[in-house]
């Protein structure tokens, strides 16, 4: 029984995790449509950025965390005016930023790789390792309880989720739609950088992080649908409990353990594509 | 001129809404069929339907005598039916005469590697190059479709819906969009297809543009048909202009 | 193109590798690999617009399974590149049928996990697959008494790199190539239009996947090894950029991308040491905000 419990924390920490990224997509998704495959990479940012400001330079966690945070915000905010705004402004199709966003993603991960030595360089626990799992629950419940409540009660929630249901609509209601990019991206980014950041203590921040957190990421995304910020916390959850209990439980060699994401992803894909919960109707 | 594409018993509902009722008529060869209507009358549903957009839920769609009901877009463009797009669709990493000539696509035969495929090239392009004169694009032949006016875009989409060699084809608003000018010249192109034999069926809004182009009209209002004959005989009919409320100058 | 022209560049650079040393003739193989698998590629991805990221696990299926096949099952030649071959369809079509009933992109998406599913399984192959170290150390079995190896290897990847060209080119300049572009550019007009768009993705993916496949085959003899880091998405990242940069939807564009970045790296070493993917994201970046038709478009404008 306290195996099963260890197990549960253990999924549901990295079920926060996952559904953190695959909230980075669903913010950007949402309103543009795009998919951006740099938020692995976003999320190996926010764990560098765990290592630069509280591993070498020592600051107090809360500290580092908030600052990692914003720094994040910002690297979001950047990589849409950078890589996004100038193609939408070209009404270039749908695959363009797509791509760009692709470009965008080495360059972060060489960026990094250019400027660290290529091993994993350690990030600190907010509080003793025993405790983390819980930190990151905490913390992960907390940031999709104010999307949630972002989203179903304020203003500017509703106005991001006009964006989603009709661009061209919420465009002629008057919703600045180049702000709201702006502000999905940033979001996103922050959501990656934080999900790097709590799991890095466990891993280690390595510039190669970011595929298989982005690969899991989406696939937490698949499973629990695009429609809604519940949706990637689900998609997450269970993600991470199948890739536990098939780890822990099934006959088979632990390095196919990697593989239960990508089948995962597959079979939802083909069949069941649009995930488990529904969008909200207009 | 018996009919070649009829339309049985036709229904469609989207949720609680029936878009569709029940609907009957029927297009004759050669002919120029008005499909008429308010906003919201089943119009496009129908079109739709016919294209192989989406099924009917009941009805049946029968052309040259053979059900089409269920089949896919191209499936139905295979058995002779073309259509062209109200918002212009062309595609736009080819020039003008690609463009037309992927109209003619099932006219090629299967194998690509065989060198009556490379004779089929040659002749489909000299007849792509003659319907780009036809509906008034000469000239432009390996322009980018970028660089086309949205009347030129429109022609485009005829040219491209005749290189298939219909025997029918369905025009989705042509002349939406169009200067007067642009009116005449798709008005001459319209009575030259039927002239080739080919049957028109048109889904229209422009009363001025439809109602002397038309041999006959099909007048649908709220997914039924409430009235059907000449378009002189139809516009006097009470029917038909209390559907029109409101909207008598269209009439 | 003529059939004299086509003889003739077959000449011209199958007899280059007899007057180039070992190293040069190596990179000269590897380049002509790139060039094929980008052509590839490009009608896959510029010609059709379908995106997709097996088209290197392709590679390593076709490298694996003719070196498993030959020396792990023991079956002579001509069946292992058969069975090769077969595999690889099987599996193209396993993943295209049913990703090609979805909107663009979860092809995209199936064929990442695909890709890295490939990796896992490579790495955890054990005695099959040479796990993480992979397979090395074999040789080309004698075909008809010939040791087919050095320069005379090196007309085979020449025959291999033409014969996609022309068979691609062929393809293009038909009425399948502008149902392609079609299905690339407005697939419900492309299905008003009487093409099968379904049907066309799936043949497209099958068709470059399974020639990806056969690149991989004859790539497997050019080192005589074959391990998982090579075929990693890295590289399938690469083609992508290689087609990008050259020019999507062009010939010309995606041997002059693969190229371009194939040699890249050798320039640039000394500069930036191995960190050249670094140049290649941002080379991407620029082409798709500045000059999307890519070098073969910034050609086209110089010309005119």
């Amino acid at each position: 029984m306290q195996d099963f419990f260890e197990l549960s924390l253990s999924a549901a920490a990295s079920g926060c995790i996952y559904g953190l990224v695959a909230l980075a997509y669903l913010l950007m998704i949402r309103p543009t449509g795009i998919i951006n495959f740099a938020v692995g990479e976003w999320a190996m940012l926010g764990a560098f950025g765990g290592f630069l400001l509280l591993t070498k330079f020592e600051w107090p966690y809360p500290v580092g965390m908030a600052v990692v945070v914003a720094l994040m915000l910002a690297v979001g905010w950047g990589t849409e005016r950078l890589a996004v705004r100038p193609l939408m402004e070209k009404r270039a199709p749908l695959l363009a930023p797509i791509l760009a966003l692709l470009g965008m993603l080495v360059i972060f991960r060489e960026a990094i790789s250019v400027s660290f030595p290529p091993d994993p360089h350690p990030v600190p626990y907010a509080f003793e390792i025993q405790h983390q799992k819980y930190f990151i629950i905490a913390v992960s419940a907390l940031v999709f309880a104010g999307f949630w409540f972002f989203f179903e009660k304020t203003l500017w929630g509703r106005s991001f989720e006009a964006v989603s249901l009709n661009r061209r609509a919420a465009a002629l209601m008057g919703i600045n739609l180049s702000r709201v990019t702006a502000l999905s991206f940033a979001g996103g980014a922050g959501a990656a950088g934080l999900a790097g950041l709590l799991v890095s203590p466990n891993v280690s921040a390595h510039y190669l992080m970011g595929v298989p957190l982005a690969i899991q990421g989406f696939t937490a995304l698949v499973i629990g649908g695009v429609g809604r910020v519940e949706g990637a916390l689900l998609g997450g959850m269970l993600l991470a409990f199948a890739e536990q209990l098939t780890t822990r439980y099934a006959p088979i060699p632990s390095g196919y353990a990697q593989g239960v994401p990508l089948l995962f992803l597959m079979i939802f894909l083909l069949v069941r594509p649009t995930g488990l919960l529904r969008a909200r109707a207009a | 001129m018996g009919p070649i594409l009829e339309v049985a018993n036709l229904t469609k509902r989207f949720g609680g809404l029936t878009a569709v009722s029940r609907l009957d008529f029927e297009l004759r060869e050669g002919e120029i069929l008005g499909l008429i209507g308010p906003n919201g009358a089943g119009k496009t549903t129908t079109f739709n339907i016919i294209a192989g957009v989406y099924g009917a839920d009941e009805g049946e769609v029968r052309f040259a005598g053979e059900s089409i009901s269920g089949l896919a877009p191209h499936q139905i463009a295979r058995r002779g039916i073309m259509r062209t797009f109200q918002h212009n669709r062309p595609f736009g990493g080819m020039p003008v005469l690609d463009n037309v000539m992927v109209g003619a696509h099932t006219r090629f035969s299967r194998n690509p590697f065989s060198g009556k495929a490379s004779r089929e090239e040659r002749q489909q392009r000299q007849r792509a190059e003659g319907l780009i004169d036809f509906v008034g694009l000469a000239g432009l032949r390996d322009a980018d479709v970028g660089t086309l006016s949205f009347g030129q875009g429109r022609l485009l989409e005829i040219a491209r819906a005749l290189a298939g060699e219909p025997r029918a084809i369905l025009f989705d608003e042509p002349a939406a969009g169009l200067t007067p000018a642009e009116l005449d010249r798709l008005a001459g192109i319209v009575r030259g297809i039927a002239g080739r034999g080919i049957a028109v069926l048109l889904i229209e809004h422009d009363m001025r543009f439809l109602l002397p182009l038309a041999g006959r009209v099909v007048v649908l209002n709220f997914g039924a048909r409430i009235a059907e004959g000449t378009p002189q005989e139809v516009r006097s009919q009470r029917a038909v202009m209390d559907a029109y409320l409101g909207d008598a100058a269209a009439l | 193109m003529r059939l004299a022209a086509w003889l003739g560049a077959f000449a011209v650079l199958a007899a280059l590798p007899f007057f180039l040393g070992s190293y040069h003739n190596d990179v000269y193989r590897k380049l002509l690999l790139w060039i094929t698998l980008a052509l590839g590629y490009n009608f896959l991805f510029g010609i059709c617009g379908q995106v997709a990221f097996s088209h290197f696990a392709f590679y390593g299926i076709g490298a694996y399974s003719v070196v498993i096949l030959l020396f792990q099952v023991g079956l002579p030649l001509p069946l292992a590149i058969t069975l090769g071959v077969v595999i690889c369809v099987a599996l193209a079509l396993a993943v295209a049928i049913p990703a090609t009933r979805l909107e663009g992109f979860y092809l995209a998406l199936v064929t990442l996990a695909l890709a890295q599913l490939f990796i896992v399984v490579l790495n955890e192959g054990g005695a099959v697959t040479g796990g993480t170290g992979g397979i090395a150390g074999y040789r080309l079995p004698a075909v008809f008494g010939w040791r087919i190896a050095g320069p005379a290897y090196t007309v085979v990847i020449v025959f291999l790199m033409l014969a996609t060209l022309a068979l691609l080119l062929r393809l293009d300049g038909s009425w399948f190539g502008r149902a392609c572009r079609a299905v690339r550019d407005n697939p419900e007009a492309a299905a008003a239009m009487g093409v099968d768009v379904a049907r066309t993705k799936v043949i497209v993916f099958t068709l470059t996947s399974a020639l990806a496949g056969v690149a991989g085959m004859v790539y497997a003899f050019v080192d005589n090894t074959v391990n998982p880091p090579i075929f990693g998405l890295d590289n399938a990242f690469l083609i992508l950029f290689m087609v990008i940069v050259g020019g999507a939807g062009r010939h010309a564009g995606a041997v002059i991308g693969a190229i371009l970045l194939f040699l890249l790296p050798f320039w640039l070493s000394p500069l930036v040491g191995h960190h050249h993917q670094l140049v290649f994201g941002l080379f991407v970046l620029a082409a798709i905000l500045f000059q999307p038709k890519g070098l073969i478009g910034l050609w086209d404008r110089f010309s005119r």
